[in-house]
């Protein structure tokens, strides 16, 4: 599932590592949008969690189609150890 | 389980957790926020919810430090919770470890109570922690630090129940990031809740100079103050990282200048100007050790491959870097959370291939210093699956012992299935880690596994196959016996009876000698399959063996659980010396082992009150549970509170004090337990016979109807308690054609299985209900059977507490009895029986009432009160008094609902 998570107040292009290599882009408006693929809800309010924790008020959480056919990565096998 | 063996070291509690943090030096005095957090005395909760960095732990400990000043003694009790919280069992194991620093004996019963490896409400957890915590003068505040890491909901159920529950003495204090999931628009509305909230916290512009000029030195004027404070919005993490950019610059407006005029992420624009201006080796040190959440000198050290690790934490501190002390020693230290999470999304940026390597000299420092939990996140982490899965097996055997089952648990589902599909021993633990939790949900997969590799050692005649890994030798030696109790396991989790007895039989045979673990599991397992069915002699000869075992290899705590339960057969069986001989040996053997009464002696006593119980033996009865008493609520195993209010209840309806006996059977049920055993005799059951006793039928008649017990049941073992207690009820009604058909049954089931204690029971119903048909050859010969039955094991209180029917049977029995020495017995013990109103009277009134008595007496057994009667009567409230006063005098009683019974008895 593909999301828009917009924050109030421009974020360091440094940010997108933290935030699970989600791209980041600064609006003229004085906000940041990270963008990217969210696997499942729990994923979802995992990031959620992050930007709490970062601090920087939230102002809008939004639901995309995705722009182009991405093909499903296939299971793997090994699970990446989360922090 | 009872019969599993019991852990010999306590869960280590961490210090640090518990640690009541100190205000810093040069702290701005927020009074407002002081005095509202003071009207908490008067709420339940004070909650304290705002981002990251709002000052939220700052204010509480403020507070803290003020808590002494006051005329009502006010004491404090810290609890800084991470994602291991989550757990229930852990948690509550922290909340009672943090009200002892304040009650050091307080929930003791508390403690091991969460020990036992079943899945226990917390409700029975908590009534004995409330109960602990009014011991304290004053009122108590339970702070629980950084809330929002809580997810699970059985905490945040238990939080709720506790909310609910708290004496008024006791509040809770949380500081969380997001407002928790609890009843908070319910307490806000009954004004039980105190709130502070990020508006509250953020710096006023007073506030802000008082920090930024008076504690910090800074050389502002109050345009300067105004515009940090603008730019900040008064966030004191930001305050702070300004505060620190400044320091030791002369350009400070041109700071502020530049500051304002920037609209990047205030945080990101502070940090950058801060970190910047460190020099390279405090830079890196703050990035290299921003993976830990916890730093000592030593770790540092490690983690940076350095030796100034102590030196730079001191500097840290000094300079007021977001350091945060977790001890009075300066031992531990953390970062605050904002900056360990700033720190670690630069270290992310600028040297991403540093990460796996910090993580695992973190891991390899703690596992070479005695914290498993700690280095096997670290391995995770640093995805290093093999050491991960090194550190998990050698700690499966301590996990397991300590009652760990969700620490393995965590641990092993965050392996890669690959790393757990290698090892045999991890298979076999995941398999049991789920089975401990009651889910069957990919069990049988992980055990096949195991026993493919088990194959494959056979196979290869016990040489190592390729593939497959082992670190902890011990436990692959007892893998097939493991595998073996968990199949027993599944089984029993999927309903297949039989096949649990199977492979728990199995289990017993292959296991080593001193493989107790596997010993305890094996046999209370073989018990949960037979018990239910009512193969008690399965049960029995499994629990046996393991009982003599255990005496053998001296562990007396554990002979305790199970010297319950093999008694508990023998009493149903009626054999009462056995059973009594059982407790006994039990207790002899905590006497030679000496030292103090291990838990469960508790539980041996109130099983002797059993014994002396139905021996008639009244007196002795109540002595035993008086000592068990003495023994203290965190001597008993886990169903003692249960078990012992259950046998107080039943001495006092011996007693005849039948509103005492219902309180303490609503007590009992409050504080029950469950365990595996089946539950043969259910509170509800046992309460509805007192209110038998009392004559409110229309309550019982609820209680069938509520436990769809019906006169046509077939009696199955598991609800013959209650089908007794039908038969009674039906005899109490006078409906005898039910009762007589229903004892029939009864009758044939407790005859097949052996259960002599219930044959007696049902024999001496049907012997009163022949007496109420007006058939006495037939109750004499029906109570002949039961007296015969009853002698060799003495038997009393059974007949005697059916009370004045069952005394004229005996009477009538003593000429033809073939049990004449039983019967003297049983009418000595109603000689010497305390008054009941049934048995001291006799049919009729030594004075017949008046007419007008008469109608007095009609309308007490009304609902009427008594000016109601007096109107009724045409009659001063005066005369109905002196009426009633006759009647009970008449009648040998002095109570309203006393005198109804008696009437209804004597048929008035």
């Amino acid at each position: 599932m593909h999301y828009e998570i917009r924050l109030k107040g421009r974020l360091a292009p440094r940010w997108a590592a933290w935030f699970d290599d989600f791209t980041l882009t600064h609006e003229d408006d004085g906000t940041t949008v990270i963008r990217g693929e969210v696997v499942d809800q729990s994923a979802l309010h995992g990031l959620l969690q992050k930007v709490r924790d970062v601090g920087v008020p939230l102002v809008s959480v939004v639901r995309v189609a995705a722009d182009e056919e991405r093909p499903t990565p296939p299971s793997t096998t090994s699970r990446k150890a989360r922090p | 389980m009872r019969a599993q063996p019991q852990p010999v070291i306590p869960v280590t509690v961490l210090e640090t957790k518990l640690f009541v943090p100190r205000p810093r030096p040069g702290q701005v005095a927020r009074s407002r926020l002081v005095e509202r957090l003071d009207r908490g005395a008067e709420a339940r909760l004070v909650l304290v919810s705002a981002p990251a960095g709002f000052g939220k732990t700052t204010i509480l400990t403020e507070w803290l430090s003020r808590l002494g000043a006051g005329a009502r003694p006010r004491h404090a009790a810290w609890l800084s919770l991470d994602r291991g919280d989550n757990d229930p069992a852990h948690f509550w194991t922290y909340v009672v470890a943090g009200l002892r620093t304040l009650v050091p004996d307080s929930g003791a019963s508390a403690l091991e109570l969460l020990r036992t490896p079943q899945a226990l409400p917390v409700e029975a957890v908590l009534t004995t922690l409330i109960n602990g915590v009014g011991a304290v003068d004053g009122d108590v505040f339970l702070v629980l630090d950084d809330y929002h890491v809580i997810e699970s909901r059985d905490v945040h159920e238990g939080m709720t129940f506790l909310l609910d529950h708290l004496p008024p003495s006791l509040h809770v204090v949380i500081a969380s990031r997001s407002d928790p999931p609890l009843p908070l628009a319910r307490l806000r509305a009954r004004g039980d809740l105190v709130e502070v909230r990020a508006a509250d916290l953020r710096f006023t512009p007073d506030e802000a100079s008082a920090y930024l000029v008076g504690s910090m030195g800074l050389p502002l004027d109050r345009p300067d103050v105004e515009a940090l404070e603008g730019r900040t919005e008064g966030w004191i993490a930001a305050l702070q990282l300004a505060a620190l950019s400044m320091q030791g610059r002369d350009d400070a407006a041109e700071f502020i200048a530049g500051f304002a005029g920037d609209d990047r992420y205030v945080v990101d624009y502070l940090v950058e100007e801060v970190v910047q201006r460190l020099p390279r080796e405090v830079h890196d040190f703050l990035l290299e050790t921003s993976v830990l959440s916890r730093l000592g000198p030593a770790l540092c050290d490690a983690v940076t491959d350095s030796t100034s690790g102590r030196a730079r934490l001191q500097d840290l501190e000094r300079g007021n870097l977001f350091l945060v002390p977790l001890d009075d020693q300066r031992r531990w230290f953390r970062y605050h959370h904002l900056f360990a999470d700033l720190l670690q999304a630069r270290l992310l940026d600028e040297r991403p291939e540093l990460v796996p390597k910090l993580h695992l000299r973190a891991s390899r420092w703690f596992g070479d210093n005695g914290e498993p939990a700690e280095a096997i996140r670290h391995a995770l982490l640093g995805g290093d699956a093999a050491r991960a899965g090194d550190l998990v097996e050698v700690h499966v055997a301590d996990t397991r012992r300590d009652r760990q089952e969700a620490l393995l648990r965590g641990w092993l589902e965050a392996l890669p299935a690959d790393e757990v599909r290698r090892r045999p021993v991890l298979c076999n633990a995941l398999a049991g880690a789920r089975l401990a939790t009651a889910e069957v949900e990919g069990v049988d997969g992980w055990l096949l596994e195991a026993e493919r590799w088990l194959e494959e050692m056979r196979r290869h005649d016990g040489a190592r196959p390729d593939g497959m890994v082992v670190t902890n030798e011990d436990e692959l030696a007892r893998l097939e016996t493991g595998v073996a109790v968990h199949r027993a396991g599944l089984s029993l989790g999927l309903g297949d009876l039989e096949a649990t007895v199977e492979h728990a039989r199995r289990a017993l045979s292959l296991r080593a000698e001193d493989d107790l673990i596997a010993l305890g599991a094996g046999t209370a397992l073989v018990g949960l399959a037979a018990w239910p069915t009512g193969d008690l002699e399965t049960t029995h000869t499994a629990y046996v063996e393991c009982l003599r075992t255990f005496e053998q290899a001296g562990h007396v705590a554990d002979v305790m659980g199970i010297a319950l339960t093999v008694a508990d057969l023998e009493l149903t069986w009626g054999r009462l010396g056995q059973a009594l001989r059982t407790y006994e040996r039990a207790l002899e053997l905590v006497a030679a082992q000496g030292g103090g009464p291990p838990r469960g002696t508790a539980d041996m006593y109130v099983g002797i009150s059993a014994v002396h119980h139905a021996r008639g033996d009244l007196g002795s009865a109540r002595e035993a549970l008086r000592r068990a008493e003495q023994l203290g609520e965190a001597n008993g195993l886990p169903q003692n509170p249960y078990r012992w209010r259950v046998a107080m209840a039943r001495q006092l309806d011996a007693d005849g004090d039948l509103d005492a006996a219902l309180d303490l059977l609503d007590e009992a049920e409050r504080v029950y337990v469950g365990d595996f055993s089946p539950r043969v005799r259910p509170v509800p059951s046992v309460r509805a016979r007192v209110w038998i006793r009392q004559g409110r039928l229309d309550e019982v008649r609820g209680w069938a109807r509520d436990e769809r017990l019906t006169a046509d049941d077939e009696p199955t073992y598991l609800r013959e308690h209650e089908h007794v207690t039908l038969a009674r009820a039906l005899l109490a009604e006078g409906a005898l054609d039910d009762a007589e058909v229903l004892l029939g049954r009864l009758l044939a089931a407790a005859d097949a299985g052996g259960r002599t204690t219930t044959l007696i029971e049902v024999l001496v119903l049907q012997s009163l209900v022949a007496q109420r048909r007006g058939r006495p050859a037939d109750a004499l010969a029906v109570l002949d059977r039961a007296l015969e039955l009853a002698e060799p094991e003495g038997h009393v209180q059974v007949f005697v507490a059916e009370g004045r029917a069952m005394l004229d049977l005996l009477e009538a029995a003593q000429a033809r009895a073939s049990a004449p020495g039983h019967v003297r017995r049983l009418l000595a013990a109603y000689g010497g029986a305390p008054p009941e109103p049934r048995q001291a009277s006799s049919t009729t009134l030594v004075e017949p009432l008046s007419e007008r008595e008469h109608e007095v007496l009609r309308l007490l057994a009304t609902d009427l009160s008594g000016p109601e009667i007096a109107r009724r009567l045409v009659v001063s409230l005066n005369t109905v008094r002196t009426h009633t006063k006759n009647v009970y005098a008449k009648l040998g009683v002095n109570s309203r609902r006393a005198a109804v019974r008696r009437a209804e008895e004597l048929g008035l």
